[in-house]
């Protein structure tokens, strides 16, 4: 089919993009609040959606489980020996926030909030970082009103900023070449390396890799870890039916499938039984 | 030590499971003398007679594999590499992320020649996993400050006049877990972050000329489709240079890992501006302040102060032979090698050193030198048995000369995570091993 001329370029290659289909993937925000859609979310309804969608990675009050993002705290710590960049102690603007939300989040089910819980979520985020009031309220028309503590931290590149020169010889004092650090884990690190390394995994590895190492390698949410006997003990007594239908279905915190609908329940299967062997098996 | 590929995870797991029964202040030592007693090890073992060089196999016998027939073709319709290599592959660090979703793998320098990497072996870095795309149902969408918003799919990318070139791709992470101190252990993870392949596609200029750009065009936005939908603004200045629409890596289709099937790509530039599995590109006239060009990929300074669009990989070095990964087993004459790269254009010259930079020689560059793309170069020497501090220096056709650790930290903290291009020390020791060191 030919596009009307006045909608090709001098090559003539490609289909006009229709409203509809950009309307499907234009979610960006800016700064200036540009893109964001009509909604508004309280701070009150925030904390409920982010308790539920939230808190599992990145904790009740913002603090980061595991290796999860801190959100929340650090302020005035950027000068500090170790600084701690959260939403309120480092990014520049609010937007930033909406769109992350909208765009990624939760890391498991991208895209499946609704603009209404992203204002929500956002709001609250805000407040956990103590930039907003607990009656707040986030519009599309106050977003970018919002002023980040941290929004003038940012200067544009402005390297080269060292000056090494090409010096031949004596560039230094023998006597000062001292060793200031070594590592210190080499083992654990080839230990690691060594499990990295093994033979591609079957399709139970994979299938739990992709979809239930991120929580249940650590034990994230109060889910059982992986290779913790005890932990597995009462679950394996109840069965691998009850088990299966669990992983299915979700339980708890965990959603259906652990967020990857698209699994067949037969890769779910695999998955689990995966981590029954890694508690069964010697 | 590692003395022949395959044999390297089963000598690990062996040595490491003693290892684990030693103090742990006497760990380190254990585990260099275990592994260069490992060959040893395993002599009595089934690895010995297919590993180490049987006499049977030898001249003047007639080895196993000249006395048959071999595998016929296509036996591997996509060949692979020989399973004797089955060491040399992508590996990851597990401490550094929370799981292997958002994660980075390592690309094998140590065990790679000439300046190409093979396409299985570019380290991966992924914020929500690989999607499987199929390529008909894949959509390209140019729309914004543009006269007409259109909507590609591959075969319509695939007509217009393609482009190729040589680039490196690099994390602006690579190396960052150094800032404060020497960590690992292995060149595959002090530097390996980078890989340099052969880009094909079409240059993005084409397709903003094809669209037709407004005059108050200032930026792209670039999006992916993976879970993540990572998003970076890229100034038109850039977009109308030598950004790519990428759909070829070394010849083949782009690869799952590296964005099939198409990505955006900035040469010279941080790899994270190099969008996978792009979806659209928005044409606007201001920044957008994403995530990950404010949270992440900026560059925070002692003094509290962050640089923004630090987009240019500045020039760099490491040294690849001596390496931890390959140390010397004798004394005598070695050819000494390594890479050197800059996004800022070609390596003009490498010097090196083994006294911790007191004095330095110039090294040869080697094979083809090429702007923004991996550099080979290399420098003769003898080895008498004594102890080094070796290091090398990069400079670019600019005249940037590659920084020491304490200036770049004069000008910068400790605590920028990015854009660490610190001159790398190898500690070579009596004994022939080699071991990663920050030095004063």
């Amino acid at each position: 089919m030919t596009p009307a001329l006045a909608e090709t370029g001098a090559y003539g290659i490609g289909s006009p993009a229709t409203a509809e289909e950009i309307a499907g993937w234009n979610i960006d925000i800016r700064p200036d609040g540009k893109g964001l859609p009509p909604g508004s979310g309280s701070v009150e309804d925030g904390e409920m959606m982010y308790e539920q969608q939230c808190a599992s990675c990145h904790g009740s009050f913002g603090e980061g489980v595991g290796r999860y993002p801190v959100l929340s705290g650090g302020e005035g710590t950027l000068t500090e020996e170790r600084p701690e960049k959260t939403v309120g102690s480092f990014w520049p603007y609010a937007s930033t926030l909406w769109d992350y939300i909208h765009r990624a989040m939760p890391f498991t089910q991208p895209q499946s909030l609704t603009d209404e819980e992203v204002y929500a979520i956002t709001a609250y985020v805000l407040y956990l970082n103590d930039l907003v009031e607990d009656d707040f309220v986030l519009t599309a028309d106050n977003l970018a009103s919002i002023e980040m503590p941290n929004q003038d931290g940012f200067f544009l590149d402005d390297r080269p900023d060292t000056n090494n020169t090409g010096c031949m010889e004596n560039c230094k004092d023998p006597a000062s070449v001292k060793i200031t650090s070594e590592p210190t884990m080499t083992t654990l690190q080839v230990e690691e390396t060594v499990a990295a390394v093994e033979a591609a995994p079957e399709g139970g590895e994979k299938v739990y890799q992709q979809a239930c190492l991120m929580c249940h390698g650590a034990g994230v949410a109060g889910s059982p870890m992986t290779g913790d006997a005890a932990a597995w003990k009462d679950r394996i007594a109840q069965g691998r039916d009850k088990m299966l239908s669990n992983a299915i279905n979700g339980i708890g915190v965990m959603p259906a499938k652990g967020g990857q609908g698209q699994l067949s329940d037969d890769e779910v299967a695999s998955a689990v039984d995966y981590m029954i062997r890694q508690v069964t098996q010697d | 030590m590692f003395s022949k590929p395959g044999s390297g995870p089963a000598v690990l797991r062996k040595v490491t499971q003693e290892a684990s029964k030693v103090d742990p202040a006497k760990r380190r030592d254990f585990l260099k003398k275990g592994l260069m007693v490992a060959g040893g090890a395993i002599a009595g073992t089934q690895f010995a007679s297919t590993l180490h060089a049987s006499q049977n196999n030898l001249p003047p016998n007639l080895p196993e594999w000249s006395k048959s027939l071999g595998a016929g073709v296509i036996t591997n319709p996509y060949g692979k590499p020989s399973p004797f290599e089955g060491d040399i592959v992508r590996r990851t660090v597990p401490w550094l992320t929370a799981d292997r979703i958002a994660a980075i793998s390592f690309t094998p320098l140590a065990e790679l020649d000439g300046i190409i990497t093979p396409s299985g072996l570019v380290f991966e870095r992924y914020h929500a996993g690989v999607p499987t795309i199929n390529p008909d149902e894949y959509r390209l969408m140019i729309h914004g400050l543009v006269e007409r918003p259109l909507v590609f799919t591959i075969d319509d990318l695939r007509r217009f006049p393609s482009t190729s070139a040589i680039n490196f791709l690099e994390c602006p992470a690579n190396g960052g877990m150094e800032w404060r101190g020497a960590q690992m252990d292995a060149l595959q993870f002090t530097h390996g972050m980078i890989s340099c392949c052969e880009w094909t596609g079409v240059l993005l200029s084409t397709l903003l000329e094809e669209v037709g750009i407004k005059p108050e065009a200032k930026w792209i936005l670039a999006e992916g489709s993976d879970g993540a939908h990572m998003s970076r603004s890229i100034p038109i200045e850039k977009a109308l240079d030598d950004t790519l629409i990428v759909y070829a890596q070394n010849g083949e289709p782009l690869r799952p890992e590296q964005g099939y099937p198409v990505r955006i790509f900035n040469p010279g530039w941080e790899g994270n501006t190099s969008v996978k599995w792009l979806r659209r590109l928005e044409v606007g006239d201001k920044p957008w302040y994403h995530r990950e060009e404010t949270s992440k990929y900026t560059d925070l300074l002692a003094d509290g102060r962050a640089r923004k669009f630090s987009y240019i990989q500045e020039g760099n070095s490491v040294v690849t032979f001596p390496c931890p990964e390959r140390p010397l087993k004798e004394k005598g004459r070695y050819e000494l090698e390594g890479l050197a790269w800059s996004g800022n254009g070609k390596i003009k010259r490498v010097d090196v050193s083994f006294d911790g930079g007191v004095n330095w020689q110039q090294a040869r560059l080697k094979g083809l030198v090429l702007p923004k793309a991996l550099t080979r170069f290399s420098l003769d020497f003898t080895w008498d048995g004594s102890p080094a501090l070796i290091q090398s220096r990069s400079t670019d056709e600019t005249g940037y000369v590659q920084p020491t650790y304490t200036q770049l930290r004069e000008a910068r903290g400790s605590s920028s995570i990015y854009h660490k291009n610190a001159i790398h020390t190898w500690r070579l020791h009596a004994d022939g091993t080699v071991t990663n060191v920050q030095i004063s």
